[in-house]
């Protein structure tokens, strides 16, 4: 046998290389533009097909399966099935399914994905399930303010169904060790924030890492809590305002003091648990059930109390989770018919203490299993009355809001800020332009 | 003189002669009556459409969105190369390439010779070499999403297990993660250390082809083990190493998960490669004629590469 006839494959020819290479070239092109992987048919299946995030554990998955499945329809209305969709491309899913007429008849899903879908013309519009939950009275059950974000000039895009809060959180026994009381306004917030550093703790935890959009929010809170915001009363974009500037200015402050964590800008929300549950965390911005997220329930972790901005506004943001309905049903009435039932049975969701939400049903709050928890009746009480959407200054949400929650111009803001390494003006100035670029006019 | 002997004892060995050898390479070129080839033609058929389908459509369909302004649902208006314009003329675009280049490069040669090195290592008896065999392919076996979440427990906060070696050491506490130019370095590491044991894999099939009786000719030669390294197993192997370097640029061009698990990008782009930057661009600016510009262009540059190499490995073949 030759060297040569070792090492020289015949298998290896032009045609069957270069189809190789192209296949794989071609990887990003077939992961740009494909399918989703929606597997069940269309609406004409003779059920209001029911899809659902995984909005907790799949204990939470498992009872609205239950309440889907088991809502037995008057005469004439469909029953529905349920389908769990992952969180991981899940606009692509939904893309793919509504374009090829097998998607969901009723789902819930991204913030903001009802008003996508509406400007493409796929949504239908909730103007009788409203009119039916005031017959019913669950209409005036609503929490305040929580449905007219909703209300576009076409009609009721969506109906929500739990809220998604951003609260501080504090650890009780931090502000005890450093000897400070808890922040009520700006200043109060630095000087905690410097008293914290000292005992080893950061008074302003956030994180920005991958899939971690916990700073984008803690941006544009502190820029709500300060009367302003990235849109004006109109929707117009109104990044370069000077509340805004002002709110930068001041967490910039922060980060030059190390009162924010300078490894932030790379944490993922499990190290931001993580940052909570060691005691690294003094005071920061996260969601409802803190203590059941990070893993102590000892009482050390508590809601404090909404923080006053330097002109006396108190405000917070807030993600209202919707439930909508498509135009491909088997029946308009029938999805609409299943929704008010849905509506009506959220209560077991809270009742077996699945949501890390807020509800938007008072009756709900009312709960014992809600109640009994003091962190849960603070938020209703204290931060739910201001809670502002990502649409601040402006109330009514939008298909835009979609590309400024979790798209690449607020992140890297946030980043670029929890660097340190800018000064507010700039970096809002290449904000505003990242957002003119991609926002639909 | 001995130089001389050596070196053309080495040339005789590369090419395939044996001491005594004439140095003719056997014909192999295979003669296929004509029915043979129309059997060839109608077996491959079905493969061959099924593969047009698979692939034709989305790369037509990407060709329709990249010249349309529109979304994943609908494919709006068309508007000609204007987002192949916008793209090149971004600079997002071309800090993302720089990344990519960068990344490639390291990606494909640290794991190319990383992977050599242990081949070689593991042609020499070494106590436990099968389990060492095995521990050598984990990286490459588990799970990128299992393998980053290991990843940033090492690095992720100040308190991970390598930033407090360093602190330990008093190299103070480098923020692995939240440093640009840091973050860009581990994310890099982190792809060598995925695909190490695809080269080696790859290096030592192509090493066990290699007839022995070449290095024992090379040894009566005179050669070095340097000479015998540099002249006769690297040029031995080089037609396997072209391959691996080429499937190893498109896994590194390609490569998502390993970047947008570990650091999503970030900080501040700083690991944005062109993969993430389409990915983001579609799918989190719902910018889908851009997006999938990029993809494209990213698919154009990969197949010049791959030709590039590939024309390499026929001359080396040659040779």
């Amino acid at each position: 046998m030759t060297i040569k006839s070792s090492v020289t494959s015949t298998a290896f020819s032009r045609r069957g290389f270069l189809g190789f290479a192209a296949a794989a070239a071609s990887a990003p092109l077939l992961a740009a533009c494909g399918g989703g992987s929606a597997s069940q048919s269309g609406g004409g299946s003779g059920v209001i097909k029911f899809w659902d995030m995984p909005w907790a554990t799949p204990a939470y998955n498992d009872a609205a399966k239950k309440i889907a499945e088991g809502y037995a329809p008057a005469s004439g209305n469909l029953k529905a099935s349920y389908q769990t969709i992952q969180w991981n491309n899940f606009y692509q899913t939904f893309s793919s399914a509504i374009a090829s007429k097998t998607g969901p008849a009723v789902s819930t899903g991204g913030g903001f994905q009802a008003f996508q879908f509406a400007q493409q013309g796929q949504i239908a519009y909730a103007d009788k399930v409203v009119d039916d939950l005031k017959k019913n009275g669950m209409y005036d059950d609503f929490l305040p303010g929580v449905l007219d974000p909703f209300k576009s000039d076409k009609g009721y895009v969506a109906v929500p169904w739990q809220l998604d809060m951003r609260v501080f959180w504090y650890r009780k026994s931090l502000f005890e060790k450093a000897g400070v009381a808890l922040p009520t306004d700006w200043p109060t917030l630095l000087e905690a924030g410097k008293a914290l550093k000292k005992v080893g703790a950061f008074g302003f935890t956030t994180g920005s890492g991958a899939g971690n959009n916990y700073g984008n929010h803690s941006m544009i809170m502190m820029m709500v809590n300060n009367g302003g915001g990235v849109f004006t009363k109109d929707g117009e974009l109104d990044v370069m305002n000077d509340r805004n500037v002002e709110a930068i200015e001041f967490i910039l402050e922060l980060v030059s003091n190390g009162i924010v964590d300078p490894a932030a800008v790379s944490y993922t929300t499990d190290n931001m648990s993580a940052q909570w549950k060691d005691k690294k965390a003094g005071f920061g911005l996260f969601q409802v059930n803190v203590p059941q997220r990070v893993g102590d329930t000892s009482g050390d972790l508590l809601v404090a109390d909404p923080i006053t901005g330097p002109h006396g506004d108190k405000a917070t943001i807030v993600f209202p989770n919707n439930i909508m309905m498509y135009t491909n049903t088997p029946s308009q009435a029938s999805s609409e018919a299943f929704l008010v039932a849905y509506l009506g049975q959220l209560k077991e969701l809270w009742r077996q203490k699945l949501m890390s939400a807020l509800p938007v049903f008072k009756s709900i709050t009312e709960l014992p299993e809600f109640a009994s928890d003091p962190n849960n009746v603070k938020i209703v009480n204290d931060w739910q009355p201001i809670a502002k959407t990502f649409a601040s200054q402006g109330n009514t949400l939008n298909a835009n809001l979609a590309v400024l929650d979790g798209g690449q111009a607020l992140n890297q803001f946030t980043q670029t800020i929890l660097t340190g390494k800018t000064d507010a003006k700039s970096a809002l100035q290449t904000f505003q332009s990242g957002l003119q670029s991609v926002l639909k006019k | 003189m001995a130089l001389t002997t050596a070196q053309t004892g080495l040339s005789r060995a590369r090419r395939g002669v044996a001491p005594g050898g004439s140095g003719k390479p056997a014909n192999r070129k295979s003669k296929l009556s004509s029915q043979t080839r129309k059997t060839f033609f109608w077996l491959l058929l079905p493969s061959v459409v099924l593969l047009v389908l698979i692939h034709g459509y989305p790369l037509v369909y990407a060709g329709v969105q990249a010249t349309h302004d529109g979304s994943l649902l609908d494919t709006g208006e068309f508007v000609g190369l204007e987002n192949f314009a916008n793209v090149l003329s971004s600079e997002a675009f071309w800090k993302a390439a720089r990344f990519t280049l960068l990344f490639t490069i390291v990606g494909v040669f640290g794991s190319w010779l990383l992977g050599l090195g242990l081949a070689l290592l593991l042609r020499t008896k070494i106590p436990a070499g099968g389990l060492f065999k095995v521990l050598l392919l984990l990286p490459w076996v588990v799970p990128v999403v299992v393998s980053s979440t290991a990843w940033n427990w090492l690095v992720g906060t100040p308190d991970s297990l390598i930033p407090s070696i360093f602190r330990n050491l008093g190299l103070g506490t480098p923020l692995f993660l939240a440093d640009p130019t840091l973050a860009a370095i581990t994310v890099m590491v982190f792809k060598v250390w995925i695909s190490f044991p695809f080269m080696m894999m790859m290096t030592s099939a192509a090493l066990a082809s290699v007839d022995t009786t070449v290095y024992e000719a090379a040894s009566m030669d005179g050669a070095s083990r340097w000479q015998q390294f540099s002249q006769l197993t690297l040029p031995l192997i080089a037609r396997s190493t072209y391959i691996s370097w080429i499937l190893m640029t498109i896994f590194c061009v390609n490569d998502f998960p390993t970047i947008y698990l570990l650091t999503g990008g970030g900080p501040v782009d700083a690991t944005t490669s062109l993969v993430v930057l389409a990915y983001r661009t579609v799918f989190q600016d719902f910018q889908t004629g851009p997006g999938v510009a990029i993809a494209f262009l990213m698919t154009i540059t990969l197949v010049v590469v791959s030709v590039i190499l590939y024309r390499q490995i026929r001359k080396s073949s040659v040779e």
